[in-house]
């Protein structure tokens, strides 16, 4: 056993598993107003983080400026996409929304990688100092910022739905169509504002991703991540779809740890997460948090 | 029902129709991969040998006045892609020779090859491939005639590395054995070198550590780097792509890992530099030709018989002349140039320009280097029990002294903020029994 | 529906029979037997390439209908269906190698083998239903693959693994004329097998639990029981599909079978239409043919400046992915009900011709 590596591991996981928390709350935001399962999420980190690039590089923008513009874009690209695509199929049955998501998704992947090229392209450096140390592990300080970001946006959503009209109305939305309609609850707008928070989000989840890692079409595969955090959190769960992403971040580092010290096996890594995703299916569909559904006749 | 059929009937009849036409030219399949988990190398490499071809039909006039036909396919690193692919292009084309790519696909395709007769100059530089003969009797490898490539294979270039590596340390003044990890995708283009190089690292004392994997796509790789600074690993070997491999060097440089890496041919180059930045700094990597497009284009260095060639080539795709071509590029060249002499070769002694001609002209010379690219391109030496082409390893230093965010890789390699250096030429023994592995 | 009807004058069933019948009208089979005549007649008159499209039309179209009985007919979503196909594939190309099994038998077999796999995954996802299940089978998909990846003695590890081409008393399919009749046999069968699948107790139940699960199940149809044999049987098709996949490219590898793949199956079955057997081959044929369309317009607009200016020549594959991606979209939004629908629109209108009013 080798206590020093597996705390940084978890250090790491913390760190990797609040980002998932991230893009699982923005996922999880779509699902609860519109019933929507977007399997298009991780584009939506992929079309933010290369957006913000092209600003920075392209356009030489200060930071704060490049990342507002971003944001900007982000919350018309959610619209645009909720208006056209995804509000003429209300009422489909759920085949239709998924495939048109996962259409959606290998749409945007391709056209990233047309507009953009295929090679990974780094930041320019956005803070003074790169990385600090916490506990032994060299940590970005981008990583930090990221938590720090993850936090606020965490408490920006609990006030926005506890406080804030809108969020009162989303909530009543996700509870009851009908009854927040006949409330004066336009229910079309707060799909239209779910998509365009959920897309600016995930848009700076992506530009975090990016900063660290460089940009690249590896991003679009945070998508298909969210998938085990909002299973084992509860589909319509905010608080769970965070705590989910931890749990898939240390999952993922600790499945590593084992494979390194013991298994050999090599991609644990990338593969444990699936496995927990089928256990909790089978134990608990409903999650950890998630409402469970009562069906009636 | 009836509108389906008579389309396909009516497409059919353009099929038949099309070769008529086509008749003196001389078909060339060329498998690139422009969008798959390799493209980040692919790009370039395919550029390079679809310019070389252009330029040999716009200014050689092809081979003996046939113009090549070269027919390009991009597969997206999908092996069953490129051999559905294959057999369109055996059904449709009748290609004599192909120009092609990874190291799935090359293997999957040896047994088709060899049936067809069909010459398959790859980018892959799997040891198995130089096998011709079939003689090594090794498991899983079976001869491969018909399949050529140009540089050191894989297991050689790592062979050479390792031993770079031995002096290394023993010039450093290290203490103890030196420990060496092999790392990589599962997948058999990195798995290629894999056992050469371990066998090899414990023949020559080294410490072997468990292999790391990490996948082929970009990615968060802090968790290996965390490993591989647990284990203590001094030599480390990437086998996958630049574009993953930036990836590692990057989260290894955050996680404050002290290695030595090694990167294979495709593992290292101007764009991973950029990508990489500073984390690239110190990586050795083996190059193919005689030299780099920094040499090439200098002003008043000195100039070989194959920098002018190389550069109106270029020109080809970039008729302002300002691209930089990266080491890729150059390789891409001289794979294309030696299957247009082996066709030459064909041409001349009687004419017909088919797959078994083509096969006996990359035997018709020793020390062979395309007429026109001296300088460029390496000697190769091709015998038909033994494809290994060349032995001699050419060992690079990436370095990196800066910010390479803003600006293009010819701003920065120009400035000098990029940088790649010879550091040594390891000349292997043709030993027989690493043949075919 | 009646304006959609063959019967120009009305529907007079006066039979179960006739209400089940696969071919309404006379001309509707004779129209099938011509059609089969043609088809057969096919490699001697087009060319390789032709012919090749043709086959994969014919093997995506086995697996896309395995997969519209699983979705189309029993409303069960899959995100896994190439992972299936590619156990099909390898359980051929491993019955052969390493039982020596003849290649027309390991076909039929590796279907049987698909299918218990599928049942074993089936059998906990009856329990699933809608986006769950979805979920599941995505994770299944990356599950398999990583399977696939990792046990070389049945798949030849990452490498792959070659096949042998189909010989039958000693006459090698090994060419894309011969191998076709293969096909062509397989797709007649396949296809008259779910046609009248659909017509007995099992198939109008596997529509009821579509339909309305809790009303079946009050009706007394075992929902359990209907969901994991519907997941066997498009295992099935898909697992023959994937195997006649092995012995016509004589190679396989894991890379084929992954989750790209997995959606072209949905977009087959979205496109051709829900719950459509002749919409499955459709559905496929659009998929099949569908890049080589965008590679037309490519070669077309070739040195051309719009060319130039978009990169068009070095981004075929990119286009190709947004094709299909923007293929399956707009099908969802304009014609969600498939080109089985469209092609039924089709037929009405020239039958009422000129007066469709």
């Amino acid at each position: 056993m080798d206590f020093a590596l597996l705390l940084q591991l978890t250090l790491n996981g913390l760190i990797v598993g609040a980002l998932y928390g991230v893009v699982a709350m923005s996922f999880v935001l779509i699902y609860k107003a519109s019933q929507v399962v977007n399997f298009a999420q991780g584009e939506f980190l992929l079309v933010g983080a290369w957006v913000c690039w092209w600003f920075l590089t392209e356009w030489q923008l200060p930071f704060w400026m490049g990342f507002l513009f971003t944001l900007a874009f982000m919350t018309l690209f959610g619209l645009v996409l909720q208006v056209v695509v995804l509000r003429p199929l209300i009422g489909e049955p759920v085949i239709s929304v998924i495939m048109a998501t996962i259409g959606l998704g290998i749409f945007f992947q391709a056209l990233m990688k047309w507009i953009f090229g295929v090679f990974a392209k780094p930041f320019p450096p956005i803070f003074e100092t790169e990385r600090v140390s916490v506990l032994g592990l060299e940590v970005q300080t981008v990583y930090l910022a990221s938590l720090g970001i993850s936090l606020l946006i965490m408490l920006g959503f609990a006030w926005f739905f506890t406080a804030s009209k809108h969020g009162l109305a989303m909530r009543a939305t996700a509870f009851d169509q009908q009854v927040a309609q006949s409330l004066g609850v336009s229910v079309p707008k707060v799909f239209a504002m779910s998509w365009a928070i959920s897309a600016v989000v995930s848009a700076v989840a992506g530009v975090v991703v990016g900063v660290v890692n460089g940009v690249s079409s590896a991003l679009s595969f945070y998508g298909i991540k969210v998938f085990p955090a909002v299973i084992l959190g509860g589909l319509d769960s905010v608080l769970g779809a965070v705590l989910g992403g931890i749990i898939v971040g240390l999952l993922e580092n600790w499945a590593h740890y084992i494979d390194s010290q013991w298994l050999n096996w090599g991609n644990m890594f990338q593969i444990a997460p699936f496995y927990a995703l089928v256990l909790i299916l089978l134990i608990k569909p409903y999650g950890l948090f998630g409402t469970r559904n009562i069906e009636r006749v | 029902m009836i509108t389906r059929k008579t389309l396909l009937a009516a497409a059919g009849a353009l099929a038949i129709a099309a070769p008529a036409a086509a008749q003196d030219r001389i078909p060339v399949g060329h498998l690139m991969d422009n969008s798959g988990a390799t493209s980040d190398v692919g790009l370039p490499y395919g550029e390079g040998v679809r310019d070389a071809l252009q330029w040999v039909n716009r200014t050689r006039n092809g081979i003996n006045g046939r113009p090549l036909d070269v027919s390009g396919f991009d597969y997206g690193y999908a092996a069953p892609r490129a051999v559905s692919q294959y057999q369109a292009w055996t059904g449709r084309n009748r290609v004599v020779a192909i120009q092609g790519w990874g190291t799935a696909d090359t293997e999957a395709l040896v047994r088709f090859v060899t049936r067809d007769r069909i010459p398959y100059v790859s980018a892959s530089y799997s040891a198995a491939l130089t096998d011709a003969a079939g003689r090594s009797g090794r498991r899983g490898v079976e001869a491969a005639p018909f399949n050529f490539f140009y540089g050191p294979s894989y297991s050689d270039a790592l062979r050479a590395m390792l031993q770079w590596a031995k002096q290394d340390w023993q010039a450093r003044g290290g203490q103890g054995t030196p420990k060496y990890v092999h790392m990589g995708a599962n997948h058999p283009y990195p798995n290629s070198p894999k056992e050469a190089g371990e066998a090899l690292a414990r023949e020559l004392g080294f410490e072997v550590l468990p292999a790391i994997q990490f996948a082929l796509t970009p990615g968060d790789y802090t968790a290996q780097c965390l490993t591989l600074r647990q284990q203590g690993a001094n030599y480390a070997y990437l086998g996958n792509t630049a574009g993953s491999n930036i990836s590692v060097l990057r989260a290894c440089q955050n996680a404050g890992v002290q290695v030595q890496f090694m990167g294979n041919v495709w593992g290292m180059d101007e764009n991973a530099m950029k990508a990489a930045g500073q984390a690239a700094n110190g990586v050795v990597f083996p190059v193919r030709t005689a030299a780099t497009w920094g040499e090439i284009t200098a002003q008043g260095g000195q100039a070989q018989p194959g920098f002018e060639t190389v550069q109106a080539i270029s020109r080809m795709s970039d008729t302002t002349g300002s691209a930089w071509r990266p080491v890729h590029y150059l390789a891409g060249i001289c794979s294309a140039m030696l299957m247009v002499e082996a066709m030459e070769h064909a041409a001349q002694n009687g004419g017909q320009v088919t797959g078994e001609r083509i096969r006996e002209g990359f035997y018709a010379r020793q020390n062979w280097v395309p007429r026109g690219f001296e300088g460029v391109c390496n000697p190769s030496n091709f015998a038909p029990d033994d494809h290994r082409g060349t032995l001699r390893v050419a060992i690079y230093r990436a370095r990196v002294n800066g910010d390479t965010s803003q600006g293009s890789v010819a701003e920065l390699m120009r400035a000098g903020t990029m940088r790649i250096e010879p550091v040594t030429t390891i000349e292997l023994d043709r030993r027989r029994d690493w043949l075919g592995w | 529906m009646a304006t959609l009807s063959l019967h120009p004058a009305g529907d007079y069933r006066t039979s179960y029979r006739a209400d089940t019948t696969i071919f309404p009208t006379r001309n509707s089979r004779i129209a099938l037997w011509i059609g089969i005549a043609v088809l057969c007649a096919c490699p001697l008159l087009l060319g390789r390439w032709e012919l090749s499209l043709m086959i994969n039309i014919g093997i995506m179209g086995i697996a896309a209908l395995g997969l519209n009985i699983l979705v189309g007919f029993t409303g069960q979503i899959s995100i896994g269906h190439a992972a299936f196909f590619g156990v099909g594939a390898f359980a051929s190309a491993w019955l052969h190698d390493a039982f020596h099994v003849p290649v027309w038998a390991a076909i039929p077999l590796a279907g049987v083998i698909t299918a218990i796999v599928g049942l074993v995954f089936g059998a906990p996802a009856a329990r699933l239903k809608g986006l769950y299940l979805a979920i599941a089978t995505l994770a299944a998909q990356f599950i398999l693959e990583d399977f696939f990846a990792r046990s070389a003695w049945f798949t030849g590890g990452v490498a792959g693994r070659i096949t042998e081409p189909l010989t039958l008393f000693g006459f090698a399919f090994d060419r894309e004329e011969s191998y076709f009749y293969v096909v062509l046999f397989c797709v007649v069968v396949m296809f008259a097998g779910a046609a009248n699948l659909m017509r007995t107790r099992d198939g109008r139940a596997l529509v009821a639990v579509r339909d309305h699960y809790l009303s079946a199940e009050i009706m007394g149809i075992n929902l359990a029981y209907y969901r994991t044999l519907s997941f066997g049987i498009s295992s099935l098709y898909a697992g023959i599909g994937g195997a006649l996949y092995a012995h016509y490219l004589l190679f396989v590898s894991v890379e084929a079978f992954n989750i790209l793949f997995s959606i072209q199956f949905l977009g087959m079955v979205i496109i051709g239409g829900l719950g459509s057997i002749s919409g499955s081959l459709m559905g496929a044929a659009f998929m099949v043919l569908l890049p080589e369309v965008v590679q037309g317009f490519a070669d077309l607009l070739a040195d051309s400046p719009v060319d130039r200016a978009l990169k068009i020549g070095a981004s075929i594959s990119y286009l190709r992915e947004m094709a299909v991606g923007a293929a399956i979209v707009l099908f969802l939004i304009f014609e969600p009900d498939g080109l089985a629908h469209r092609w039924r629109l089709i037929k009405a209108y020239w039958k009422l011709y000129p007066y469709s009013h």
